[in-house]
């Protein structure tokens, strides 16, 4: 019975989560077009988008391989699996001890999935827009999981439930931690921004899919229904990694009973997950452009890694001392 | 260190008007005068005196030698005016109109004296002339 109502938790979440990272991805085209004083589409634009192409013709290259035709399925099946681990302004409906890292392994593997639908698709524009998109995501992920272990330590120092589960990320936070952790804190906020903003591949980082560079990159030979299949399961990572960001660093809810209790802390977190969006993707995304792809890699190890130490090791101070 | 020199222009553009036309919804942006838009083109001025098929530099014009007239296609005209300062007689002028979208490239609203205009301009001149010449053989007796 139990399985049966976090099936249907899922399906539920599965549902508001693809409406919400739709109409944020649609005021994000219309915050960043009034930002240059244009007025931009529609908010529910990539709605429309995506009905568009689902009704487009499918073209398969010759030269693909059946890869090419799964992958955008297992990357959307991958990405709705995450949305059970993911917290949502509440435990994540399979919250269990030491989750985060099955949370970490989907959400990279969701990108894999699209490196490797590309990689079988034949065109060496995918190749190259697939090696970037690997060179980022092994540069990028480990300052995420230092930062990301570090807090859920320090916070497994309070007793939790389940140490080392997201869910134990809304029993205490790290701000309790004490004036080292404050600072550490604040270091994390830049980590976890820079990180969110690699991942939703942002301003600085949009370079995997440089559409100017090399041909849309990733999503060259894509079209029709995996196309929009893998806007879809793009968008709800995006709503996701926001996730991560809000649960880790800004956890705070409304302590209510009952089912009215979890659909306002929904309501909550997506207010906050719009808010982080807003700050790493709308503003950045208007007011950067792209760096190279070594430049990215560069700054994620030196300067967003690097910072992700020192987060961590003052916080580890913080709560030895 | 990062500079975001944008940052606060972006911010202020935020909480400004859009500076744009919604066109569909409104009027286009006016035109300047001595706009360069479809050409005009009156038959009755027109001498056949040729000056514009030799000044054309892309090909819209055909001299119909029985009529003494010309027949053009806009479809091909690159707006160089060059035939309107040409003209002797003004037949030719330039107008306000630039939305001149079409599904046919042989629509009506591109082609000035068709060959049934053509077949009608010939009729009347050579009723005309009729008319002169009796009134002339009238005149003569
Ligand atoms: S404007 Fe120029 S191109 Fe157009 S008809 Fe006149 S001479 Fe030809
Ligand atoms: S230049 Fe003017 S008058 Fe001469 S043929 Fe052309 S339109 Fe007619």
């Amino acid at each position: 019975m139990n399985l049966v109502y976090a099936l249907l938790g899922l399906l539920g979440l599965y549902i508001y989560v693809s409406v919400m990272s739709l109409l944020f991805a649609g005021i994000d085209r219309k915050l960043v077009a009034r930002m240059q004083r244009r007025i931009g589409p529609p908010i529910l634009q990539p709605f429309y988008d995506f009905l568009k192409l689902v009704s487009k013709e499918t073209i398969i290259p010759n030269t693909a391989n059946f890869m090419f035709k799964v992958a955008p399925v297992l990357m959307l099946a991958t990405t709705i699996a995450l949305l059970a681990y993911t917290p949502f302004g509440f435990a994540p409906l399979f919250a269990t001890k030491g989750d985060i890292i099955v949370f970490i392994y989907l959400l990279t593997l969701a990108d894999f999935f699209l490196v490797i639908g590309v990689m079988s698709s034949g065109s060496p524009y995918g190749r190259i827009g697939a090696s970037r998109e690997v060179a980022m995501l092994v540069s990028r992920e480990p300052a995420m999981m230092l930062g990301v272990f570090a807090v859920m330590w320090g916070i497994s120092k309070f007793g939790v439930q389940k140490p080392f589960s997201l869910s134990s990320l809304y029993e205490h936070n790290i701000w309790e931690l004490g004036p080292m952790a404050w600072v550490a804190g604040a270091i994390l906020v830049y980590v976890f921004m820079s990180w969110l903003a690699s991942e939703i591949e942002a301003g600085f980082f949009n370079i995997p899919e440089a559409e100017q560079e090399i041909a849309e990159g990733t999503l060259v030979e894509y079209s029709g229904r995996y196309l929009a299949i893998i806007k879809l399961a793009e968008s709800m990572k995006e709503f996701i990694a926001a996730s991560l960001v809000v649960a880790v660093l800004f956890p705070w809810q409304l302590n209510m009973p009952g089912i009215q209790g979890y659909i306002v802390n929904l309501l909550i977190h997506t207010l906050k997950v719009f808010i982080v969006l807003f700050v790493a993707k709308t503003i950045f995304r208007t007011v950067t452009g792209r760096l190279k792809i070594s430049q990215a890699v560069n700054l994620l190890w030196t300067r967003v890694f690097a910072a992700s130490v020192i987060g961590a090791l003052i916080l580890a101070m913080g709560v030895s001392l | 260190m990062i500079r975001l020199p944008l940052l606060s222009t972006v911010i202020k553009n935020l909480f400004k008007k859009p500076a744009t036309n919604p066109f569909p919804k409104t009027e286009p942006v006016p035109v300047p005068e001595n706009f360069r838009g479809k050409i005009v083109y009156n038959v009755d001025k027109c001498v056949g005196c040729r000056m514009c098929v030799t000044v054309c530099p892309a090909g819209v014009f055909v001299y119909l030698p029985e009529i003494r007239k010309v027949a053009l296609w806009t479809g091909r005209c690159v707006f160089c005016k060059q035939c309107v300062d040409v003209c002797p007689t003004n037949a030719l002028q330039m107008s306000d109109e630039f939305l001149l979208a079409s599904y046919d490239k042989y629509d009506s609203k591109f082609i000035y004296v068709t060959p049934e205009e053509a077949e009608e301009i010939k009729k009347k001149q050579e009723e005309l002339k009729k008319a002169k010449a009796q009134a002339k053989a009238k005149k003569d007796q």
